[in-house]
């Protein structure tokens, strides 16, 4: 029968490098016998002098740990910042760029509303949790591997650079991001209704010779527009202007094509399958609404910030309660 | 309170045990001998912090070690290297120099109340 040191000292040596074993087995024992002889020395039985010394020294493994010098966190305060920026990032910046690229090869490929959406589930899911794991993995394994800073390439020192801008003045990364994707994705879905689909087309044929060629100029201008803005890097009244033009160029035709009924083919019948009435007519009037109210909300947005900016007026800053007074 | 005091007092006493080691152990000692001598001197320490110390403190060549197997129970002995020793005085005279520093700002703002 093993004794209750020995299953102690086995305890502890399972999680101590090999090589260290002998000596650390020795030395454990001897320091275990000393604290028990004082103990028994002052009084006490044998048995519970065993009991208290070694409940004393505690949990084997984190001695093992403190022998072998191995740190017991899974990523610790040297690496835990820049682990939580890089997730961040992943989470918020990638994942959704992925997430589209995979609706948009949906779409092309079977254009079920129920596959796309459970293919987006599946994907926020998946690919969240392979990012987040992946990321972590890589910092667990910079941790065990004591990879300081200095040592990779990695850029883990925090420099004011990394300071996110929140002047009213810039314009922000994402909305230029998609301001750029969306257009491509709209011209692409109206090339792919007409030529990549099998079927009858959705929108009127007897636009392309010229309303669905405008239609991509206007988006390309768009995606122009956003390009310019963030290379401007501010609002004021011009860029006021100009966004007021493009959203124009393209909303005005947008809206009188669906208006005078020459949206749609007139061969594509599948409205009426969607449950008989007049699905068409109110599909019409709820795209010419959505269009309508997102066009002037968005140039009600770009226009004020450019009059905040132009004055200087404090704006809010998201997410902290506060107000920026600019420079 | 009593949490926030001991969390304090842990910050402030980390280190101090390896001064104290190094002190004591230029005359050599073993592992539960050292953990007596500095319970009795008022160093409140863990065997499961001291024992893995100790062998943190020989890999930086701070301490050596020998077995002596002269008794019953053979016992690993560790001695403070002379650059232990350096190492002491440095962190030594670092701790009078804090001790002063303190005892200067503590006359200052006793003075001025």
């Amino acid at each position: 029968m093993t004794s209750l040191i020995d299953r102690y000292v086995y305890t502890a040596l399972r999680h101590i490098p090999e090589q260290q074993r002998g000596d650390i087995d020795r030395e454990l024992r001897a320091s275990i016998e000393d604290a028990v002889d004082a103990r028994v020395e002052a009084g006490e039985e044998r048995e519970t002098a065993v009991e208290g010394t070694l409940t004393e020294l505690g949990d084997p493994e984190r001695l093992a740990d403190q022998y072998s010098g191995r740190t017991n966190v899974l990523i610790g305060p040297e690496f835990y910042p820049a682990w939580r920026r890089l997730l961040t990032l992943m989470l918020a910046a990638v994942l959704p760029i992925v997430v589209i690229i995979g609706v948009v090869v949906q779409l092309i490929e079977d254009p079920d509303i129920g596959k796309v959406i459970g293919g987006a589930v599946t994907a926020i899911l998946n690919v969240g949790i392979q990012m987040a794991f992946w990321t972590t993995a890589v910092f667990v394994v910079l941790e065990r591997t004591g990879a300081g800073p200095g040592r990779t390439g990695l850029k883990l020192n925090w420099t004011l650079k990394d300071l996110p801008r929140y002047e009213p003045s810039s314009v922000p990364k994402t909305e230029v991001a998609a301001g750029v994707v969306w257009p491509i994705l709209l011209t692409a879905a109206l090339i792919w209704q007409h030529f990549g689909l099998n079927e009858v087309p959705v929108l009127n044929p007897a636009n392309w010779s010229f309303w669905w060629p405008y239609m991509i100029v206007a988006l390309v201008i768009g995606a122009g527009y956003q390009i310019w803005l963030f290379r401007r890097r501010s609002y004021d009244r011009t860029v006021t202007v100009v966004n007021a033009v493009q959203q124009l160029l393209f909303a005005v035709p947008l809206i009188w094509l669906l208006a005078t009924d020459r949206f749609f083919n007139p061969e594509f019948h599948n409205f009426a399958d969607l449950g008989g009435g007049d699905v068409k007519h109110w599909f019409t009037v709820s795209v010419i609404v959505v269009v309508a109210l997102g066009t002037i909300y968005d140039m009600i947005k770009v226009a004020v910030r450019g009059e905040q900016s132009r004055r200087s007026l404090p704006s809010k800053v998201p997410g902290t309660g506060n107000y920026n007074f600019g420079s | 309170m009593d949490a926030t005091l001991s969390g304090h007092l842990q910050e402030l006493r980390r280190g101090t045990v390896v001064v104290a080691s190094l002190i004591t152990l230029r005359t050599p000692g073993y592992g539960y001998s050292l953990l007596e001598t500095l319970s009795q001197a008022g160093f409140e320490v863990e065997a499961n912090t001291l024992y893995p110390l100790l062998r943190r403190l020989e890999a930086q060549g701070l301490l050596t070690s020998e077995w002596n197997t002269d008794e019953a129970r053979p016992r690993k002995f560790y001695r403070t290297t002379e650059q232990g020793d350096a190492l002491a005085g440095t962190l030594r005279d670092e701790w009078s120099r804090i001790d002063t520093a303190i005892g200067d700002l503590s006359v200052k703002s006793g003075s001025e109340e």
